[in-house]
């Protein structure tokens, strides 16, 4: 019983570790933009495509159900996954714009990011590697 | 939403190379069912039998990224009340000038209302369906050309849209069918929007001409007792029309308010002075989204065309004239009371209670409708 009950303990620390790892926003190496909150918020919503320096910015996202993706909506985005599916449908459906594409795994954002210096994309901090710049680092 | 483009853009990526012809395939459809509640009551297209058809629709819409900031966007869409009829919605081509100015040319959607561009993707909304006493017009579609520019005014995005153009089709009038043309369209919307607040003013006006085969009688009597001048203010022949809209909402992440204000004029004719508003209020609870909302319609007959001549005209001519008139006359009231449950990423499950008072009958219209709403 003892036993279980530690094991439980560790599962629900682990879980709320994980929860709470922060997310880094990464770009290409080369890429030296410095990006607000507002910033990123305004390229994720499609509000704006280029960096604040001009360099034109291609934003992607990570597959909808990953739990980086649902953090990076609720605090980069402050809305919720089925608020943002809405807000889409409504640039989609009107020809005014097309939500971020989507990568399956970190390590794909992390090769995307890599070979291309207008692409922005964001992971769980520590999977973030020397491919990559950190240009923030949401908690 | 777009799943099996995926990899075609993650190989485009991963290449490196412009998209040239990147086609973007979306969709959208609801399937909803409602009944009135009383034996004689009608609404929206309902009557007292469950109606699976009425208010359900499918769309597809195409969109191809020819490159050069070039692109062309057609959406094709059945409607149940039209028996699934697949038709063009929208058709036009995008050309981007900068990124944040483009025009679009072809058949657009006419912009008068906060919810026009998506009025039919349910999705995008709380509501069963948006609300009817401010959105009932009609000529959801125009042809012509707009010009949109995004900026951002201080803490504001600002979005403006200059809109020029023209409808053609086929409207009811007076309870008759007639062919309507709407000349020299001009518009200008104007949306703000920050954080919790959104503001949206809309002005649209035309030259409205209609003809309507059924009242070719009325007038040619009316002509013949000398009442040419009664004819050209009820006709519709070229004549200044109007529209004005203005919406506010507020968005707190948990509570939800939308307001709508329209009014509608149509000098020299016979077409009432309408003025229409709702007022809704929504709570987000997770994934369940109850709201209440309240419509107001109110058309103003314009009586006094007719009321000079009711001593002087033969009851022949002045019954008709006076029920053309008088037809146009509306003054409801409705209440709405539904929720929204998103039980899927892409799909809503809807429910919503309708009651509406018509306060030149007397009447009250009962409503209850439910559906799921998918984007795909």
């Amino acid at each position: 019983m003892r036993i279980r009950t530690l094991i439980m303990a560790i599962a629900l620390l682990s879980a709320s570790a994980l929860h709470a790892e922060p997310l880094a926003i990464v770009v290409h190496p080369s890429n030296m933009a410095e990006l607000s909150g507002d910033d990123l918020s305004r390229l994720y919503l499609g509000r704006s495509r280029t960096f604040p320096n001009g360099d034109s910015a291609i934003p992607i996202n990570l597959a909808e159900g990953m739990p980086a993706r649902e953090r990076f909506d609720e605090r980069a985005l402050s809305r919720s996954s089925a608020q943002l599916k809405a807000y889409w449908s409504k640039l989609v459906f009107t020809g005014k714009g097309t939500p971020p594409q989507e990568a399956e795994s970190h390590e794909e954002v992390l090769k995307l990011v890599a070979t291309n210096p207008s692409i922005i994309g964001y992971l769980p901090a520590s999977q973030a590697d020397d491919r990559v710049r950190v240009v923030m680092q949401l908690d | 939403m777009r799943k099996s483009l995926l990899a075609v853009s993650a190989l485009s990526f991963a290449f490196a190379l412009p998209v040239q012809a990147d086609l973007h395939i979306n969709g959208f459809a609801s399937i909803t069912a409602g009944t009135t509640t009383g034996s004689n009551d009608q609404l929206y297209g309902y009557s007292n039998e469950l109606d699976f058809k009425n208010e359900s629709l499918f769309a597809i819409q195409v969109r191809s990224d020819l490159g050069d900031r070039l692109s062309v966007t057609a959406q094709v869409m059945g409607r149940g009340s039209n028996d699934f009829d697949a038709r063009f919605e929208w058709a036009f081509l995008t050309y981007e000038l900068t990124d944040a100015m483009r025009i679009n040319a072809g058949r657009l959607r006419t912009p008068f209302y906060r919810f026009s561009d998506f009025m039919d993707v349910g999705f995008a909304y709380d509501w069963l369906r948006v609300p009817q006493g401010v959105y009932g017009l009609g000529l959801d579609n125009i042809e012509g050309v707009s010009l949109y520019r995004m900026a951002q005014l201080g803490d504001f995005e600002s979005s403006l849209q200059l809109l020029w153009g023209s409808f053609s089709g086929g409207i009811t009038l007076a309870g008759n069918s007639a062919n309507a043309r709407i000349d020299n369209i001009a518009g200008i919307t104007w949306e703000l929007e920050r954080d919790w607040f959104s503001f949206r003013a809309a002005y649209l006006n035309g030259k409205s001409t209609i003809e309507a085969p059924a009242l070719s009688p009325l007038f040619a009597g009316l002509s013949q007792a000398g009442l040419g001048g009664l004819v050209a203010a009820l006709d519709f022949n070229d004549d200044t029309s109007e529209f004005i809209g203005l919406g506010v909402t507020l968005d707190q992440g948990d509570w939800v308010l939308i307001t709508e204000y329209n009014r509608i004029d149509v000098k020299d004719s016979f077409f009432a002075k309408r003025e229409n508003y709702y007022l809704s209020l929504g709570y987000r609870l997770d994934v369940v989204t109850p709201f209440v909302s309240y419509e107001r319609e109110d058309h103003r007959s314009k009586s006094e065309l007719y009321q000079p001549f009711i001593s002087v005209l033969p009851e022949a001519l002045l019954q008709p004239l006076m029920a053309v008139v008088e037809s146009q006359a509306v003054d409801t009231k409705t209440w709405n009371l539904g929720l929204r449950y998103d039980f899927h990423p892409a799909a809503a499950f809807k429910v919503q209670y309708s009651s509406q008072k018509n306060d030149l009958s007397g009447h009250r219209h009962d409503l209850i409708a439910a559906g799921v709403d998918i984007v795909f």
